[in-house]
């Protein structure tokens, strides 16, 4: 079904990707708090729009402002794309609210309005890339595991036919090796990026392993990851005892 | 003043370097100084090629008072790993700060950055100082890999790399095999020249 | 202080129609609160307006919006300079709809949304406001400690208000500004539709007000008659009067003027 390939400018990452992920695929990106989840999505969606693919970032967990001025201090960063409207950052929770959406928990009826709403969203910006900040923080108002993946499911289904690559977040415990919080989001998504730490001499060291990419041929070695003003960059990393 | 020792180890390491890929310079605390200073006056001759000096020796700070006029060749650029994590960082432009000596990919990412901005026709220097000093802060094993890892970088992107172990008699069994993987050792004694 | 001196140049502020300020023998006292009762039919939401339009003015409107407002000062030829509108009206229609629109589904809801709009404001890069909405009487009371306050502030009216909160509330909120204005020297109006609230209400607020206007319509056989009597005058006992109005395109026009003292 998808053909091309969605680079992210990590060159490692996009390396072992045989040039990027698959466009159109769903990807988890797992970790805990502070581990750069959010860092990686925005580099992978700055990037596109360098090359004119628009994208749109849906926010729960953090508030625009504060995501913006974090954002501007990254060298890769460019405000005018977001000035141009080639990346949208969107706040998920004025959505909820627009929609009458103040309860915890969502009835079939109003997952359905919010999907309907980030569906016709994409289309009308024409997206090619599309991240959810974080799926936890959705999925922790849908009710069982199976409005989860239908929910999950669905998006993905609809922004893969519109060759469209998302990026969901996916918070868990600091030091699990587990995916997801309810344990659903990963049987769903197409790929799974792990971003964990391991400790060394007493320093803990960042690292992002491709745990799964359906579809293509990847190595699950681990990467010493590092966030820098340049944003996140890799380097192979060397085995500790 | 210019001292005959330190002008002859100049002399020894820059054809040396112009010769092989990887050198590796075994020396005696005692000429550690003369050695910087040797170094130093090689970074100024070929000022016009790209140097990346990586300490896990000595401050940045230390270096730049024995350079004394580094900021006149911005072309030498230092990975200070120890600085950090002792908490006396001075900001400079010709420094990066590592965490900590233990990072060592962040070594390689720093390196990387700093020879993709070189231009083509620059020449591509690393200096590590030193190989003693990584054994203390890591696990011998991951060292050996990390040198390895910067040696086969070395090769494929054609940068010339100068290790430095500082040691007293007896090496480091460790170190000992490590130093045979560059394509020349130079063994600095008393009775050097 | 400065405001003191500026304002005490003259005693007087005009209320905007010349025969009333007549009937005042110059216009209202600086530092008054005035209160204008109202029965309906009596046109005294014509006479706000007419007081609005002229000078310095700041108008709270919780019955008719900014825009109806406007149409009417245009209809009736005022060309209000400096009038500035707080427009209560339409801030409260706009939160009840909001808690209105929450009964419906969220189906309907995703149905009635504008999609460009939605992602502009969701990509506006405000930081959302979960807090409090601004309380109406609040508002009030902080425009008069906050503020300079202009010429003439005009509260229309406070039907709205008894409809919102505790009696008590409202006049301490009323009293705040009036010992704000008694300071400042400007004049506040107050209406309020008689007969809407119960007599006492009416009593306490004569009490408090400095001035009080009533207009009144009296039914002769077949046509009515409408009065506008100056009913308390504050240390002005002589300017106790009634007259006889009528409305047509200009406005207001006072007719006969009899005093009572
Ligand atoms: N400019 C920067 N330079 C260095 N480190 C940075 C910079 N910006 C962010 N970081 C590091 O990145 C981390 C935050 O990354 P990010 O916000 O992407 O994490 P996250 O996984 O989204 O976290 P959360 O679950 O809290 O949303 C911070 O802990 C900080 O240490
Ligand atoms: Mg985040």
């Amino acid at each position: 079904m998808t053909f091309g390939v969605c680079e992210t400018g990590i060159e490692e990452l996009d390396a072992q990707m045989g040039g990027g992920f698959p466009v159109g695929s769903t990807i988890l990106i797992v970790g805990s708090s502070g581990s750069g989840k959010t860092t990686l999505c925005m580099q992978f969606l700055v990037n596109g729009a360098k090359k004119g693919e628009k994208g749109v970032f849906f926010t729960i967990t953090e508030p625009l402002f504060k995501l913006t001025s974090n954002l501007e201090k990254f060298e890769f960063f460019d405000r005018s794309l977001v000035d141009d409207g080639t990346i949208t950052i969107i706040d998920l929770r004025i959505i909820f609210e627009r929609l009458g959406l103040d309860a915890e928990k969502y009835t079939v009826e109003d997952t359905n309005a919010l999907l309907g709403v980030i569906k016709d969203i994409a289309k009308e910006l024409n997206v090619k890339r599309l991240v959810i900040d974080s799926i936890t923080a959705l999925c922790y108002r849908l009710q069982s595991k199976e409005m989860i993946r239908d929910f999950i499911f669905k998006l993905g289904t609809f922004l893969a036919a519109k060759e469209c690559t998302t990026f969901l977040t996916s918070e868990i415990p600091p030091k699990t090796f587990i995916f997801s919080q309810y344990g659903i989001e990963e049987f769903i998504a197409d790929g799974i990026i792990f971003l964990g730490e391991v400790e060394r001499g007493g320093d803990l060291i960042r690292t992002l392993q491709i745990v799964k990419m359906r579809g293509v041929d990847h190595s699950r070695i681990k990467y010493a990851m590092s966030i820098t003003s340049r944003g996140i960059e890799l380097a192979p990393l060397l085995k500790t005892r | 003043m210019v001292s005959t020792l330190v002008e002859g180890l100049k002399e020894r390491v820059l054809t040396s370097i112009s010769m092989y890929q990887s050198v590796c310079v075994v020396l005696p605390g005692t000429n550690y100084q003369d050695l910087i200073q040797a170094l130093f006056n090689c970074m100024r001759e070929k000022h016009t090629d790209q140097w990346v000096y990586i300490t896990v020796t000595r401050p940045f700070d230390n270096f730049v008072k024995m350079f004394g006029d580094l900021s006149r060749y911005p072309n030498v650029v230092f990975i200070d790993c120890i600085s950090r994590s002792s908490g006396i960082m001075k900001r400079d432009d010709q420094c990066i700060y590592i965490e900590s000596p233990t990072m060592l990919e962040r070594i390689t990412m720093e390196i990387k950055h700093i020879f993709r901005n070189a231009s083509e026709d620059m020449e591509k220097f690393i200096v590590l100082d030193s190989l003693t000093s990584l054994m203390i802060y890591n696990d011998p094993t991951l060292v050996i890999e990390f040198f390895y890892q910067l040696l086969n970088r070395a090769r494929s992107e054609d940068i010339h790399m100068l290790s430095l172990v500082v040691e007293e008699g007896e090496l480091d069994r460790h170190i000992n095999k490590l130093i045979y993987l560059n394509d020349k050792i130079i063994k600095v004694r008393d009775t050097f020249i | 202080m400065y405001e003191w001196i500026e304002r005490d140049e003259v005693d007087f502020i005009s209320t905007g129609i010349d025969k009333l300020d007549s009937l005042l023998e110059g216009g209202i006292p600086k530092g008054f609160f005035t209160l204008i009762l109202g029965v309906p039919g009596s046109g005294f939401e014509i006479l706000i307006k007419q007081i609005a339009s002229n000078g310095n003015t700041l108008l709270f409107s919780t019955c008719e919006t900014e825009e109806e407002i406007m149409s009417t000062m245009k209809r009736f030829g005022w060309n209000p300079e400096n009038l500035e509108i707080v427009d209560i009206a339409s801030e409260y229609a706009k939160r009840t709809l909001l808690v209105h629109g929450k009964r419906s589904s969220s189906y309907q809801r995703r149905i009635d949304l504008d999609l460009k709009e939605l992602i502009a404001e969701c990509s506006g890069g405000k930081p959302i406001e979960r807090g409090e909405e601004e309380d109406f009487l609040n508002m009030l009371s902080k425009r008069f400690t906050d503020s300079r306050i202009p010429e003439k502030t005009i509260v229309h009216s406070l039907d709205f208000f008894l409809d919102q909160y505790q009696q008590s509330e409202i006049i301490k909120t009323l009293h705040i500004m009036k010992m704000s204005n008694m300071k400042k020297k400007g004049a506040v109006f107050v209406s309020l539709t008689k007969g809407v609230c119960g007599e006492l209400f009416e009593r306490k607020m004569e009490s408090i007000a400095d001035c009080v206007l009533e207009l009144e319509v009296i039914r002769k056989g077949t046509s009515f008659d409408r009065y506008l009597a100056v009913k308390k005058m504050k240390n002005y006992a002589r300017k106790i009067g009634i007259a006889r109005y009528i409305i047509d395109e200009s406005g207001f026009v006072l007719e006969t003027v009899e005093r009572i003292l």
